[in-house]
């Protein structure tokens, strides 16, 4: 009886070792699938370029992204920059400008962010860059959040910087508030705050300066918040 | 007495003329070693898969015993598989981004966008959430008067926007802040989309 048990455990790990091939294929069916879906978006590139209907334009976008993707620069942005500036007729020349700009900020923003950032943290990054956002900030960011998104903060450094904050004013609230544990939602309600206290006639940075204050006092005091926070 | 005696004989036949159950794969297996006997000695592969399929499984065990193996495999392909990022073997590399856990963060939200022009014919949002293209997101507006609405989806961020009135014309919205591009000449606005 014990021995016909034994027999019964072993047949179905006997079974078990002959399907686990099967798992491993399996699971290597949905890994390529991840493979695939990198020329699936360059696909996807390659049909929104055929919203520009100039063929000139169209050249030249197309033989930039190669070049870009050659170097290893995400080009998604780059492709989102070259739509942007046929929507405002721009000429292949300022489209041309225009990405060889962003492409050197994308680079600069992966630089500070790091390597393992998101496509859309780099763009994020590389539009606080345009607005003169300090290195240190992006890089301090990565610091305090290590684990967490930052798309949201990034754009609102740029919004404030937009406002013609000092940048190194603005990085500081964004910084301070961040590792106090403020989260993106707060600084979305920040910056929109500040952005009507300036439509009301407050200067930009006395705004700030008032709007921070009061985000922080709703934060759990200095030393308690654990910094690899995520959202 | 007699009677009595046949009665018992009877019982015994009774039960001697059941055969005796047998697990389903005994009888072709007693009957492949017969054969065995006469042709060549059976190898070790088929030993074993004759072991394995002498057992009887129901319906619920085979599944139960296919999820697990599925599970065990996709489980050792985790481990065995490597770290490093995937890189497209043909033409250009192309690095796979790791997403990190549980993103709202990169979910993108609804958000709804208003315009008033009240002789405006046909309007649309074009923006860098929906690749600028103005097929993508065109506004309605209920009635003949009322102001013109759209909702896009937009990932949790700073988007760049506008509206294109009558196919032709760029006109920033109103109601937002104004995007300050260093790159192109044209109105256009900002939101920053919060997470959900």
């Amino acid at each position: 009886m014990r021995l016909n048990r034994r027999r019964g455990v072993l047949r179905t790990l006997a079974g078990i070792c002959a399907m686990v091939p099967v798992g491993v294929f399996a699971g290597g069916v949905v890994g390529a699938l991840g493979v695939v879906s990198a020329p699936a978006s360059l696909a996807a590139q390659e049909t929104r370029l055929l919203l520009i209907s100039d063929d000139g334009t169209r050249d030249a976008v197309r033989r930039f992204l190669d070049a870009a993707r050659v170097r290893g620069t995400p080009t998604e942005p780059l492709v989102s920059r070259a739509l942007e500036g046929v929507a405002f007729r721009a000429t292949p020349k300022e489209i041309e400008r225009a990405l060889a700009a962003l492409e050197k900020r994308l680079k600069k923003s992966r630089e500070l962010l790091g390597a393992n950032s998101t496509v859309d943290e780099l763009a994020a990054g590389a539009d606080a860059l345009a607005h003169g956002a300090p290195e240190s900030a992006l890089r301090d960011m990565r610091r305090i959040a290590p684990g967490r998104r930052l798309t949201v903060e990034l754009g609102v450094l740029t919004e404030l910087l937009a406002k013609d904050i000092a940048p190194k004013t603005a990085a500081t609230m964004v910084l301070r508030l961040m590792a106090r544990g403020a989260s993106g939602t707060q600084l979305t309600e920040l910056n929109a705050a500040v952005q009507k206290d300036v439509a009301l006639g407050v200067k930009p940075v006395s705004a700030l300066e008032l709007r921070g204050r009061g985000v922080m006092s709703l934060l759990p005091p200095a030393g308690s918040v654990v910094t690899a926070q995520k959202r | 007495m007699n009677d009595e005696r046949d009665e018992m004989i009877e019982r015994a036949a009774r039960v001697l003329r059941t055969p005796p159950q047998v697990r389903s794969g005994t009888v072709a297996r007693v009957l492949m070693a017969v054969r065995a006997r006469h042709a060549r000695p059976a190898s070790r592969w088929q030993r074993a898969l004759w072991w394995v399929a002498d057992t009887s499984i129901s319906a619920r065990g085979a599944a139960v015993l296919a999820a697990a193996s599925l599970a065990i495999g996709f489980v050792a392909r985790g481990t065995v598989a490597t770290s490093e990022p995937i890189v497209v073997a043909s033409g250009p590399s192309i690095e796979l981004q790791p997403v990190a856990d549980g993103d709202a963060a990169e979910r993108p939200v609804p958000v709804a966008l208003v315009f008033e022009q009240a002789n405006a014919r046909d309007v649309a949002v074009v923006g860098d959430f929906n690749g600028w293209d103005r097929a993508a997101s065109p506004m309605v507006r209920a009635g003949t008067e009322g102001p013109w609405t759209a909702t896009v989806l937009a990932k949790p961020g700073r988007h760049t926007y506008a509206f294109i009135v009558d196919g032709t014309t760029l006109v920033a919205d109103p109601n937002a802040a104004k995007a300050t591009s260093n790159d192109f000449r044209g109105d256009a606005s900002v939101m920053i989309v919060r997470p959900d």
